[in-house]
């Protein structure tokens, strides 16, 4: 059975969102003096040939297709239908409106790639502004046009830094979450990049420079690796491992909750070289874990080893200032094997979903952004810290998250609290807490005072329910 | 000063103008910094009224070109267009506010979805088990190659190399670099396709993969697909396909049924989910039963007719992206799969060959093929009876509104040989053919131009906020 023009149309309409009708299939062809659409599979070996209908479900109209997703989406729980006190990577932060409606425009959504500036110029000025704020935020200049997410802008820019050195081990701390842990041995091992471990501090929860400068002796070290606040929350001593990073000539790359950088200095002006980021606190839906952005900026000389696409400021054939994407010479389709990276589409929407973010928010209202969000964390951990049985799993000072250690196991207390309306927080793996009772609670500028005191009434309703295990 | 239309984010900062209503936020009643760090005293934020925010980015989206804007037959990126209904769906709260760390039996309506995107991923590339996780075509391909190198480990084998063809997309090369394979190339024949003989005599028992496209970056149907199917699994040897061309072909041929063992699919090329000015895309990879312990998790299956994660054995290559995939973009691939159906896909496919082909019938006086012969979704063009140069002629089409083509430092692919004035043209199904017919015309009306008024051409583009950029980076 060979394919048929107008296979699916008897009545000459065509499906789904093709738009030649019966009549305009037979001009065409009629113009190519041709008798069929077969002719133009001639070179398909009919060994190989489907020779049936793709076996598919069954097709459904728009409002069929609605009700169908919708279904879907009922099947889900979400942080609308629980309060959520859920991060570990991906937080619930508020979105101005007018990022949703920039980003729908379909001149932004239905782009590709700006590879032609002069019919570009919006986009390319877009991500542009996006570079510029982001390095402003992290405190490192050079960005690119976004990867993937957070942990695979870790992965790459350990890469970078093995590129940068040529050498092939990176010391990475076990306080960093777990989804990053495995995305750097995905990315890493195969290249033959060797990853050192260091454990945190067992009170405080804060990596020991002392610990890492103990790593750094062999001289076949690249760099650090850091994440800020760690998986437990706790927010690292930068300053003090950037000096051991520069004591011993290896590099420092630090990935960081964005939102931190509106309270604290950001790990580029205490000393990193590269700060990496998952974008999505910064204006990205949740979207049960993706797309969000990763972002990577690093200093200057480093500039050469970064991933993927980077816009520039240029002059036209006139001498006007535009916009461009420049140095490619290090990418996949001018580079190939020799390429920094692999990276060809990235998320360019979401990293200008990031810039419009920011731009709405602003110098002041960001800053007050994050304090909400310590604040709120601050009174938070304050008030379960004084139920029976809960203490701090680690002591270290904290953003907007926080490590607890439970009377009972995490788990059992989370579907406890999820039974209740309440998403408790991200249970701890057992091989980073040391037992199964560790929780890490996160508390952004969304959750109100009401839905604080909710989760602690909760809460010791099960440890009461528990009897004190 | 500058004038409002070359104004940048940071010129329109008023200080305590804000677009963001903040009026409930407490005091900045924030504890101390930690000793060992600072307060942030100046970010370098701009404050814009929200007015202006939206006039800014208003007036940069003005400035850019979508599919929705006019013609984007940018060979190899499949710019066909994004159904609206699919980003509307994108954004249901049930999943738009759904977090990745909720428990597993709270992510039901996501298990579900994959694991009905999945089957019709396989159906439709004719592999038997499929992750959705990988987060773009390159990601998928990586992910592919580690798996085949899984596959290699696990036997004990030592197979360090892959092959990839001279005209393969620069992702494939960097891919296999990324996955700790060392690349070599397989040179293209006199025809354009891959050179049988060099590919036997390349085919050494360190090789553990070829990649190809199919239809080829030079928009050409690779006939001897059998032959070098077979010739690969004789070596012992796996093939990968790289879907990025998948638009020519569903519902007429898998890559499964054609010999290949390991897929990935651009859905923003072949299940026209918005490219969104570079990204997000999505890369599902699937592969034949022998590789599936090797997939990316999560996976997803169904138990007692519910769907669930499975639990990624020891064999899988690990995580390859902080959480499950890009749940937004694959939501409006099941809807484009849903509203198009077996019938549809099979018919899209065709009209996109079609397209192509009237496009080089109707342009061969002026741009004739470089490879005289039907092609598939594209065709590849030469530009050598242009008095200006491919480059030329393409800027002059922005005058127009037309996108330019793909060409030799423009667009994702590598042209091999002697091929640099070539341009690589791709009008997808969803180009009427009024729109073929306009775009023929101003194809005709450039290359009038090009012979006319050499200066005119050598100028463009002219109508732009810009004239032409030229760098040498």
């Amino acid at each position: 059975m060979n394919p048929q023009p107008n296979a699916s149309a008897a009545d000459g309409r065509p499906t789904g969102y093709n738009v030649h009708t019966g009549d305009d299939v037979r001009a065409m062809l009629d113009a190519m003096g041709l008798q069929s659409m077969e002719q133009l599979f001639s070179d398909v070996p009919s060994s190989v040939r489907l020779g049936r209908d793709l076996d598919l479900p069954p097709l459904l109209n728009e409002w069929d297709l609605q009700r169908d997703v919708r279904a879907m989406a009922a099947m889900n729980e979400s942080t609308q239908t629980h309060t959520s006190f859920l991060g570990c990577g991906a937080y619930e932060h508020y979105i101005p409106a007018v990022v949703d409606a920039i980003v729908s425009r379909g001149e932004f959504l239905t782009a590709y790639t700006p590879y032609q500036p002069e019919m570009s110029q919006g986009l390319l000025q877009a991500l542009f502004e996006f570079q510029l704020l982001a390095g402003r935020l992290l405190g490192r200049e050079c960005v690119n046009c976004s990867v993937y997410d957070g942990a695979t802008a870790l992965a790459e820019s350990c890469w970078m830094m093995c590129a940068a050195t040529g050498r092939r081990k990176v010391v990475v701390p076990q306080a960093v979450f777990p989804e990053y842990e495995s995305v750097l041995r995905t990315y890493l091992e195969p290249r033959g990049v060797q990853l050192l471990r260091v454990s945190a501090d067992p009170v405080s929860g804060v990596t020991q420079a002392a610990a890492v400068s103990g790593l750094l002796g062999d001289g076949d070290v690249a760099g650090v690796a850091l994440q800020s606040p760690n998986v437990f929350g706790v927010i690292e001593d930068v300053a003090s491992i950037a000096q051991v990073c520069r004591d011993h000539d290896v590099l420092l790359c630090v990935s960081v909750n964005p939102v931190l950088c509106g309270w604290l200095e950001p790990p580029g002006h205490l000393g990193a070289d590269i700060v990496t980021c998952e974008g999505q606190p910064l204006g990205l839906p949740l979207n049960a874990g993706g797309p969000y952005v990763g972002i990577i900026a690093c200093a200057k000389p480093l500039e050469r080893y970064l991933p993927g696409r980077l816009v520039g400021r240029v002059h036209d054939l006139n001498g006007k200032l535009g916009y461009a994407l420049v140095k490619e010479d290090r990418e996949q389709h001018v580079a190939r094997d020799k390429a920094t990276s692999h990276i060809c589409s990235n998320q360019a929407l979401n990293a200008i979903r990031v810039a419009i973010h920011l731009a709405c928010l602003g110098e002041a209202n960001f800053g007050r952004l994050a304090e909400a969000n310590v604040a709120n964390a601050c009174s938070l951990r304050a008030r379960l810290e004084n139920l029976p049985g809960v203490r701090r799993l680690r002591a270290g000072e904290h953003f907007n998250e926080f490590a607890l250690e439970l009377p009972l196991p995490a788990q059992r207390f989370c579907e406890a609290m999820r039974a209740r309306g309440i998403f408790a927080g991200v249970p701890l793996p057992q091989a980073l807490a040391g037992h199964d009772r560790g929780l890490l609670v996160a508390v952004t500028e969304l959750r109100s005072e009401t839905d604080l005191q909710d989760y602690v009434t909760q809460a010791s309703l099960c440890l009461a329910g528990e009897g004190g295990t | 000063m500058t004038t409002p239309n070359s104004q940048t984010i940071l010129d329109l900062h008023r200080p305590g103008a804000t677009s963001a209503l903040f009026h409930s936020v407490g005091p900045a009643s924030a504890p101390q910094a930690p000793a060992f760090t600072h307060r942030r005293k100046v970010i370098g934020l701009p404050e814009v009224a929200e007015v202006d925010v939206v006039r800014h980015y208003t007036r940069l989206s003005q400035e850019s070109h979508g599919v929705d804007n006019g013609p984007y037959p940018l060979g190899s990126c499949t710019m066909k267009y994004n159904p609206k209904r699919h980003d509307a769906l994108a954004q249901e709260r049930g999943f738009a506010a759904a977090h990745p760390h909720q428990p597993e039996t709270a992510l039901g309506g996501v298990w579900e979805l994959y694991e009905r995107l999945q089957a019709m991923i396989c159906e439709v590339t004719g592999m038997d088990a499929c992750s959705l996780v990988p987060a773009a075509g390159a990601h998928g391909e990586l992910a592919g190659l580690l798996m085949i190198r899984a596959h290699f480990r696990h036997a004990g084998a030592r197979r360090p190399v892959v092959l990839v063809p001279d005209s393969a997309h620069g992702t494939n090369p960097a891919s296999a670099a990324m996955a700790g394979f060392e690349c070599r190339i397989v040179p293209s024949d006199l025809r354009g396709r891959v050179d049988l003989a060099e590919l036997r005599a390349m085919l050494t028992p360190d090789v553990a993969a070829f990649m190809l496209t199919n239809p080829s970056t030079l928009g050409l149907f690779e006939d001897q697909i059998v032959e070098i199917a077979d010739l690969v699994h004789a070596n012992g040897s796996l093939l990968y396909y790289d879907g990025a061309n998948l638009n020519a072909l569903m519902g007429v041929v898998r890559p499964g049924d054609m010999g290949f063992d390991v897929v990935h699919v651009n859905v923003h090329k072949t299940f026209s989910t918005p490219h969104g000015g570079g990204g997000p895309g999505a890369g599902p990879v699937a592969v034949k039963r022998a590789l599936a312990a090797h997939l990316p998790g999560p996976v997803a299956q169904r138990v007692e007719g519910v769907a669930c994660p499975l639990v990624p054995g020891p064999q899988s290559i690990g995580r390859m992206k902080s959480f499950h995939g890009h749940v937004a973009v694959l939501l409006r691939a099941y809807g484009y799969l849903r509203t198009m159906g077996a019938a549809g896909l099979r018919e899209a496919s065709m009209h996109a060959v079609l397209n192509a082909n009237y496009l080089q019938h109707r342009l061969a006086h002026i741009l004739p093929p470089v490879y005289r012969q039907f092609c598939k979704h594209e065709t590849l063009l030469s530009g050598e009876k242009l008095n200006t140069s491919a480059r030329q002629f393409a800027k002059r089409l922005i005058d127009y509104g037309i996108h330019p083509p793909t060409l030799v430092g423009a667009g994702c692919v590598y042209f091999p040989g002697d091929l640099k004035s070539a341009m690589l043209i791709e009008p997808t199904e969803t180009e009427t053919k009024a729109s073929l017919d306009y775009q023929v015309g101003i194809f005709q009306k450039v290359f009038d131009e090009d012979a006319t008024d050499e200066a005119l051409v050598g100028s463009a583009p002219l109508s732009r906020k810009i004239a032409r950029i030229d760098l040498n980076n």
